[in-house]
């Protein structure tokens, strides 16, 4: 299976750099709509969906390969060097900042920055350190999940809600957007909130962004300081923003972010 | 206004609707709530409208849903379908309920409106779904372990007979033959006589053996397990017995017995000499030829330990793990098939019927022991 079949590989753009988008949990590269444009005019923008979600090839997940984000992070690395031209920014929103980092330390060649949009290199507490939750409350999110089989694959919402008053989505309404298969869904969230690499921050030595929203209870300003903190080379940014995904609620604050950034690296 | 609502009646349908519904900003935050929703929480409007987010109903798990997969997709696609989450009553109380939620432009202001359905028994229903998925993913990942056993012993079956066919043909063949020639009589040398005679005898004795292991194995596997009738006795007297007849068996090797602590205790006399008689023969066959292989009974207060060391090679690790299973050994396939490994499997058989164990340790500096203990009553 090509990589380009496996992970929905889409370019766009033609810049003589190239930057590679890459989601997290419970979404699909339909994240970076209104960020990756931003870039498109100076980048050639690669966005992908991580295997089984969005329209990736499901049958390319096997549960051993991705049962920790290492398997994420050698996709990532099959990614780069099918798609991109020389080293890369890289951009992984939440749990992909920490694969973007594995691939990272497994070739670091292959990068010239890391931009982490709300990331988190532990979610759970533990002793001083403050990841948000407690291990009972990600039991309680996998639970959940289980339970929630139709909420992943409901592809109904936009016909029977009666979106279409919004001709611009008229496309993507037939695909619907963050689709997961649900087993998937579940391995995925447990891979991702039981995951620990703060052991890992300290090997990262390529020039790294962090932006983190004012107000995230997935990751909280407190972890977003803890990274800082920790990797030997890194930027944090406050922007203000209520909710995990700045890139898609302020686009234009976390492009502005991320472009002063890149100019101190030039 | 004929067949419509009356006035009074349209401006109380929000809150009479028979679903929850909320209006909050974009960033959750609850602008307007309705009657019946307020009811099933038993919360006031006034303690939610501009009080708190409509994810600040939520579990926690629920709060991480929606933070990773409802806002986004909702952003995304302006609208989502039977979503489930549960809802914090101010009694504490969990209420499952089914959210359909679609943004809406408030005067150019983005406004997300949400319909509540409490869905209790459509929870139930799928967690029931839910857990007869699992029962049966175990069920049938249990017949493929139970179809994999029957092809191993399938497997193992047509490997066996295959080896003890081989096994055999070799001393009937030289019983045959010694047979034929002893039938010509006295035209036969005497000394020539004597030496056929004792080749089809202990020809003989090979192929009964082989068959002995065979019942054995087949009593221990498929039957009631090996039958032991354990009787008083002492035991450094029954060992030194076993290994004086096994060292003829060994000639230009050196077999050694050493006895420690003294006492009866109760074994299948039989049994313990065919223990020893398989794990001599393998330290004779894989132990170094040039150094003693050491049996040494020990007779302790409560227990008897019996002990068959060689030196030379140690076994591999990974041997040690599987080395107690039946197995075949040699590759069949191509006719270099040798023997049936079933002495150490009847070995552990005798030591489980007698109640006790055998353990093996084996390195390169210590050698090789084999170690069945029991209890001495």
């Amino acid at each position: 299976m090509s990589v380009q079949a496996r992970n929905n590989v889409k370019v766009q753009g033609d810049g003589p750099a190239t930057m590679v988008f890459a989601h997290g949990f419970g979404c699909d590269q339909n994240m970076f709509r209104l960020l990756a444009p931003h870039f498109a005019g100076r980048y050639r923008a690669v966005t992908f969906d991580q295997v089984g979600s969005g329209l990736s090839n499901v049958h390319a997940y096997d549960r051993n390969k991705y049962a920790s984000l290492h398997g994420y992070a050698d996709d990532l690395l099959e990614v780069i060097e099918e798609f991109g031209t020389g080293p890369v920014v890289f951009v992984g929103h939440s749990v992909s900042g920490m694969t973007g980092m594995l691939a990272n330390l497994k070739a670091p060649d292959l990068f010239t920055a890391q931009i982490m949009v709300g990331p988190s290199p532990c979610y759970i507490n533990d002793g001083d350190y403050v990841g948000g939750f407690e291990r009972e409350d990600i039991d309680a999110l996998l639970e959940m999940l289980e339970s929630n089989y139709l909420g992943w694959s409901s592809n109904m919402a936009p016909a029977i809600m009666g979106a279409a008053d919004q001709p611009e989505l008229a496309f993507e309404l037939t695909n619907s957007f963050c689709r997961t298969d649900p087993e998937i869904a579940k391995h995925f969230a447990r891979v991702t909130f039981l995951s620990d690499h703060r052991h890992d921050l300290p090997k990262l030595q390529t020039p790294t962004l962090i932006i983190q929203s004012s107000e995230d209870i997935i990751a909280p300003v407190a972890v977003g300081e803890y990274l800082h903190r920790t990797l030997p080379n890194s930027t944090l940014r406050v922007v203000e923003n209520v909710g995990h995904c700045p890139h898609l609620s302020v686009p234009g604050e976390s492009a502005k972010a991320m472009n002063e950034f890149l100019a101190t690296l030039a | 206004m004929s067949g419509g609502l009356s006035e009074a009646w349209s401006a109380e349908i929000f809150d009479v609707l028979p679903c929850g519904v909320i209006v909050t900003d974009v960033k959750g935050t609850i602008l307007r709530v309705n009657k019946t929703f307020c009811a099933w929480v038993g919360l006031d409007a006034s303690e939610l409208v501009g009080q708190k987010k409509l994810q600040e109903l939520f579990t926690m798990g629920g709060r991480i849903f929606h933070q990773t997969h409802w806002a986004p997709a909702l952003q995304m696609q302006g609208s989502l379908a039977e979503v489930k989450f549960d809802v914090r009553r101010k009694d504490g109380a969990i209420l499952p309920m089914m959210l359909n939620a679609v943004r809406k432009s408030d005067g150019g202001i983005a406004v997300d409106v949400i319909t509540l359905t409490v869905a209790e028994e459509r929870n139930k229903y799928e967690r029931e779904l839910v857990a007869a998925k699992r029962r049966a993913d175990e069920l049938v990942e249990k017949e493929r372990a139970a179809q994999l056993e029957l092809e191993d012993r399938a497997l193992f079956a047509e490997q066996m007979i295959a080896i003890v066919s081989h096994d055999l043909r070799n001393p009937l063949s030289a019983i045959l033959m010694g047979a034929t020639i002893l039938e010509r009589g006295d035209e036969v040398p005497a000394a020539k006589r004597q030496r056929l005679t004792k080749t089809v005898m202990s020809s003989a004795r090979n192929a009964q053996r082989l068959i002995e292991d065979l019942l054995d194995f087949t009593m221990a596997r498929v039957g009631r397990g090996l039958s032991v009738s354990r009787k008083l006795s002492d035991v450094h007297v029954l060992v030194a017995r076993t290994v004086e007849s096994l060292a003829l068996a060994f000639p230009g090797r050196v077999l050694e017995h050493v006895s420690v602590g003294e006492g009866e205790s109760l074994a299948d006399d039989d049994r313990v000499a065919q223990l020893l008689g398989n794990l001599v023969s393998n330290a004779m066959a894989y132990g170094d030829p040039t150094r003693p292989v050491t049996v040494t009974s020990a007779i302790s207060e409560n227990s008897v330990r019996l002990a068959v060391h060689n030196w030379g090679e140690p076994i591999p690790l990974e041997t040690q793990t599987t080395m107690f299973h039946p197995m075949v050994r040699g590759d069949v396939a191509n006719g270099s098939a040798r023997s049936v490994g079933l002495g150490l499997f009847i070995v552990r058989a005798i030591a489980t019927a007698h109640g006790g164990d055998i353990q093996v340790v084996s390195t390169a500096e210590a050698g090789t022991s084999f170690t069945f203990t029991s209890a001495r009553v």
